[in-house]
């Protein structure tokens, strides 16, 4: 008897160091070593139920992070049904929440809605205002997915709606705003920074391209008070998209200008390359045709770089165009051949009978 | 400040909606439960 519990003494010292480990690796966003340390700690196991809820809670986020949703959504089911066995309430309302965030990013609109809500239910339950301010952002999130994946189907302007998307996006902001006066009432900036930022974003969809822009002002402000640069930078991006839409072009080269900057400073090359071809296509509408080679070359230079011929082929029509437009025909014509190339490689039909025009 | 049709920039522009601020993944800690645990067990034998 004396060495099975010594057994067990040492196999539960042996799996929390391993989750230990983990949690430490995912805290420093190596979500790769995270769940090798994690994996093994399940594998060792624990008869402690809420450590073990807490391995499965995080290997589902560490595998949300890494993209790979099945896993992510296998482990924050099997955390659900942990933290239902054991009668953990708060336990259950995050396991619920993670889940729904995941069915979302699936598509899966109608069951993340489900878990969302019962998220919402429970810390209402338990008097828990934090959480109930995160399901209520996590709802108005679900709601956002589901209105933009209806909108792309249906309709090419923004702001042209079916009143079924209409709805979709109706409650997103209603959530939103309730996640908003509930996390003032906390006086948790961070959080209100992100629901300005996603009312914004929805607010865009809808077409108010004023409110859009006032939300979006709200989160570029609280962003500069964290010194969050990737907050900054996106709210920078947003402000000039909409800004576009309402035919202020000067105003959302300023934007891009700072998109394109903050995008250098965070090394986000990626980011870096949007925001060439965003300068690029507003040189374009303010018909500066020099300036917008100019952007769309750099785009096209970074899109090269990280070998995203999507990118490549995008950058070489917008070239294409803009040569044609300063009668540069050779150039033109260059340009016009290369992104026909690339459409055919990339089998994007659309793009090859553009490029043939 | 220009204020030309917003027409032509649609066509132009494939935004697809913005960039949505970050999920809240709710985190449940194993070294916070433990080191409750640990003073819980402390305090019992005070």
């Amino acid at each position: 008897k004396k060495i099975r519990t010594k057994q067990k003494h040492r196999m539960e010292a042996s799996c929390l160091e391993l989750a230990l480990e983990g949690e430490r690796l995912c805290k420093a966003g190596d979500f790769k070593g995270g769940t090798a340390f994690f994996e093994a700690a399940v594998q060792v196991g624990t008869e402690d139920l809420k450590t073990l809820s807490a391995i499965y809670s995080q290997l589902g986020n560490a595998y949300f992070y890494l993209k790979e949703y099945g896993k992510a959504l296998e482990y924050h089911r099997h955390d659900l049904t942990l933290a239902r066995t054991i009668g953990d309430r708060l336990g259950e309302g995050k396991a619920s929440g993670n889940l729904g965030n995941t069915l979302k990013v699936l598509g899966r609109f109608d069951e993340a809605v489900v878990c969302c809500q019962r998220h919402l239910d429970i810390a209402q339950e338990q008097g828990d205002k934090v959480g109930e301010a995160r399901a209520l952002y996590n709802i108005g999130n679900v709601f956002h997915a589901k209105g933009k994946q209806k909108l792309w189907g249906c309709t090419q302007e923004p702001g042209d709606l079916l009143p079924d998307v209409r709805d979709t996006l109706q409650k997103a902001t209603d959530f939103y705003e309730m996640n908003l006066c509930l996390v003032k009432e906390l006086g948790d900036r961070a959080a209100q920074g992100r629901a300005y930022g996603n009312l914004g974003n929805t607010h865009y969809l809808l077409g108010n391209f004023v409110e859009a822009i006032k939300f979006h002002r709200q989160r570029l402000s609280i962003a500069k008070e964290f010194g969050d640069k990737a907050a900054e930078r996106r709210a920078y991006s947003n402000l000039g998209n909409a800004l576009i839409f309402l035919g202020q072009f000067s105003t959302a080269t300023e934007y891009y200008r700072k998109t394109l900057q903050l995008s250098r400073q965070l090394r986000d090359q990626v980011m870096e390359a949007q925001a060439c071809y965003s300068l690029g296509n507003t040189y374009t509408l303010l018909q500066q045709y020099e300036r917008a080679v100019e952007y769309h070359l750099k785009h096209l230079y970074i899109a090269q770089e990280l070998n995203d011929r999507v990118g490549e082929g995008r950058a070489c029509w917008s070239l294409g165009n803009a040569y044609v437009s300063l009668g540069n025909h050779k150039q033109a014509l260059h340009f016009a051949r290369k992104h026909l190339d690339i459409s055919k490689e990339i089998g994007d039909r659309n793009g090859e009978l553009t490029a043939r025009m | 400040e220009e204020k030309s049709s917003a027409i032509a920039s649609s066509q132009i522009f494939h935004s697809d909606g913005g960039e949505m601020e970050p999920e809240t993944m709710e985190i449940k800690s194993v070294s916070e439960y433990f080191t409750k645990m640990h003073m819980g067990s402390l305090m019992s034998k005070q």
